[in-house]
């Protein structure tokens, strides 16, 4: 089994192209079998990455390629960058690798992205198997949110179920204009989920100032797709599992008015959202929009975090627009119900986010020995809070690995798993799946 | 040598980034190594590389003496960050007030390593 794993920095697609295939690609003896390959989102343009793709194909020799546009991508050996590429190339005979599916309406038709993903996975007989895919991100052009407005008028207010259905229509109008959230990866993962599909990680390809994202297979770029494939093996072990930086939890708060559709928060503690999320986050409005202006005022170091009785906290990021009087928020339709869920505002921080890492790498690789290769998808807030310090959680997923573990972090945003059939949709969080052998418990033989 | 490789090459990257506005390489007693600048420079952003230059020497003496990589400071609506780079040159960074300095301080970090192996 041969991994290769690098990430490139360059102003020009062309140079860091060509330096990631000189590092990474020739460093595979053959044709790799599967290639997961991350450029930043800087670049912009579709053709610079038709370009940079179609090269990668031509020398790596094959098509069986996906990947997308992230804020920052990094790998185990190297620094990460905002201004590059990361590829990891993988040819092995014990784990195999399905051909790359694609669906590309997945705003509009999330049902329909979970029959092809469905379709792949069935495919697969091995013991163990996983299905990676990649999805649109947020994308909000300048005048999204203004078509929300109707959602804080009088009637929306009192007639709610009619509102919940209008909620959909500009769901479903942004779509078709390729914007919007991500909550469509919530639906894939529970249709995914009644059809018995037990493993899944994803996440979503984003730029932070939410404008433009693009998703790869082979050397075709797609705006709107859902793009991956499943690994699976007999010989090896797919282990996953996903945190967050639990350790500063701040306020409880009540949502008391809402819109089951695109998480329209209208009132927090029984008060206009709007003014009451930014009073128990404690800051100004002009300081608000200074921070977090330029990321579709999405609340990046502060989330509010739901919890099922009995079950785990599961993180969510706020849009906090001046010109609505609510909230837009990335919680699912199905958690806002009020009797059942229990919110509380959590703050990431620099440190905590390192530990989150640490725990979830460690937690994922317990049962598992001679590890081969990780995948981590890691929101791309985690870049902004950690700044230059954002190689530390790679050291420390590189510490509960192991030095020699080769792996990818993809800065995204939104991340998804299915982890034997519990689905997570969340945000600011890390999700991550490594290859390896099970552990074979050692017993004290008297003879 | 390629302008693709090199000190030059890692400055050019560093002003290709969003709202970034020059870099200078410095040795510590303010001689200027390498500087790339963007083509259209203010009368304030001359007068920030000026005071970079006249205070390398000091921020690079609080730099060594406080174990810090990293200094920004804020002026003439300008940020400036200083990484350090090896025990004689900082990098300096020169951005607009709409720079995201988290990801911005991400490249530089990123930058300052290239460059010390080319030194």
């Amino acid at each position: 089994m041969q991994i290769s794993t690098g990430t490139t920095s360059h102003r020009s697609i062309y140079q860091a192209t060509k330096n990631i295939i000189k590092d990474v690609v020739d460093d595979i003896n053959g044709t790799p079998d599967f290639v997961l390959v991350a450029f930043t989102s800087n670049y912009r343009q579709k053709e610079r990455y038709e370009q940079a793709l179609s090269k990668i194909c031509e020398e790596s020799g094959t098509t069986n390629i996906i990947g997308g546009t992230f804020p920052g991508v990094a790998t185990s050996d190297d620094l990460p960058t905002t201004q590059g590429c990361s590829l990891m190339a993988i040819k092995s005979n014990e784990i195999s690798f399905e051909k790359p599916f694609n669906y590309s309406n997945i705003r509009i038709n999330p049902k329909k992205g979970s029959e092809v993903i469905y379709d792949a996975y069935q495919k697969q007989k091995s013991k163990s198997k996983i299905g990676f895919f990649l999805t649109p991100g947020p994308l909000y052009q300048d005048n999204a949110f203004e078509q929300m407005k109707i959602l804080d008028t009088i009637f929306a207010k009192k007639f709610k179920g009619m509102f919940n259905f209008i909620g959909k229509l500009i769901d479903k109008s942004m779509g078709k204009g390729g914007y919007g959230g991500t909550l469509f990866a919530d639906k894939i993962l529970h249709l995914l989920l009644n059809q018995g599909v037990e493993n899944l990680i994803g996440g979503a390809t984003i730029d932070l100032d939410m404008k433009a994202c693009y998703q790869f297979i082979g050397d075709e770029i797609y705006r709107n797709a859902l793009v991956g494939t499943i690994f699976s093996s007999d010989k090896f072990e797919f282990a996953q599992g996903w945190t967050f930086d639990k350790s500063q939890k701040s306020k409880k708060f009540d949502i008391t008015g809402f819109l089951k559709s695109s998480g329209y928060i209208q009132n927090i503690n029984e008060k206009s959202a709007n003014k009451e999320f930014l009073n128990i986050i404690g800051i100004s409005e002009e300081l608000y929009e200074e921070a977090f202006g330029n990321f579709a005022y999405a609340s990046l170091l502060y989330l509010s975090a739901l919890k099922k009785p009995n079950k785990e906290y599961i993180p969510f990021v706020s849009v906090c627009h001046p010109i609505l009087d609510g909230v837009v928020t990335t919680i699912p339709e199905r958690y806002l119900n009020k009797n059942e869920i229990i919110a509380d505002f959590f703050t990431q921080s620099g440190t905590g986010i390192q530990k989150s890492a640490y725990d979830c790498a460690q937690n994922i690789s317990k049962n598992l020995e001679n590890l081969k290769f990780g995948i981590f998808i890691n929101c791309s807030n985690r870049l902004l809070i950690a700044g230059d310090k954002i190689e530390k959680e790679n050291i420390k997923i590189k510490e509960a690995l192991g030095e020699e573990v080769p792996f990818i972090t993809l800065y995204s945003g939104g991340e998804f798993s299915l982890i034997e059939n519990n689905p997570v949709y969340s945000s600011v969080s890390v999700h991550g799946f490594v290859a390896g052998e099970k552990k074979v418990p050692l017993k004290n033989v008297v003879f | 040598m390629s302008f693709n490789y090199g000190i030059s090459s890692e400055l050019t990257d560093l002003n290709y980034l969003e709202d970034v506005e020059g870099s200078v390489l410095f040795r510590i007693d303010g001689n200027v190594i390498d500087a790339i600048f963007n083509n259209n420079q203010s009368q304030d952003l001359l007068r920030t590389i000026q005071w970079s230059k006249s205070n390398v020497e000091k921020v690079s003496m609080e730099m060594k003496n406080n174990n810090l990589q990293k200094v920004t400071y804020e002026l003439n609506d300008f940020y400036v960050l200083f990484f350090v780079v090896n025990r004689v040159t900082v990098l300096t960074t020169f951005a607009n007030q709409n720079a995201n300095l988290s990801l911005l301080s991400i490249e530089a970090k990123r930058k300052s390593q290239n460059i010390s192996q080319f030194l």
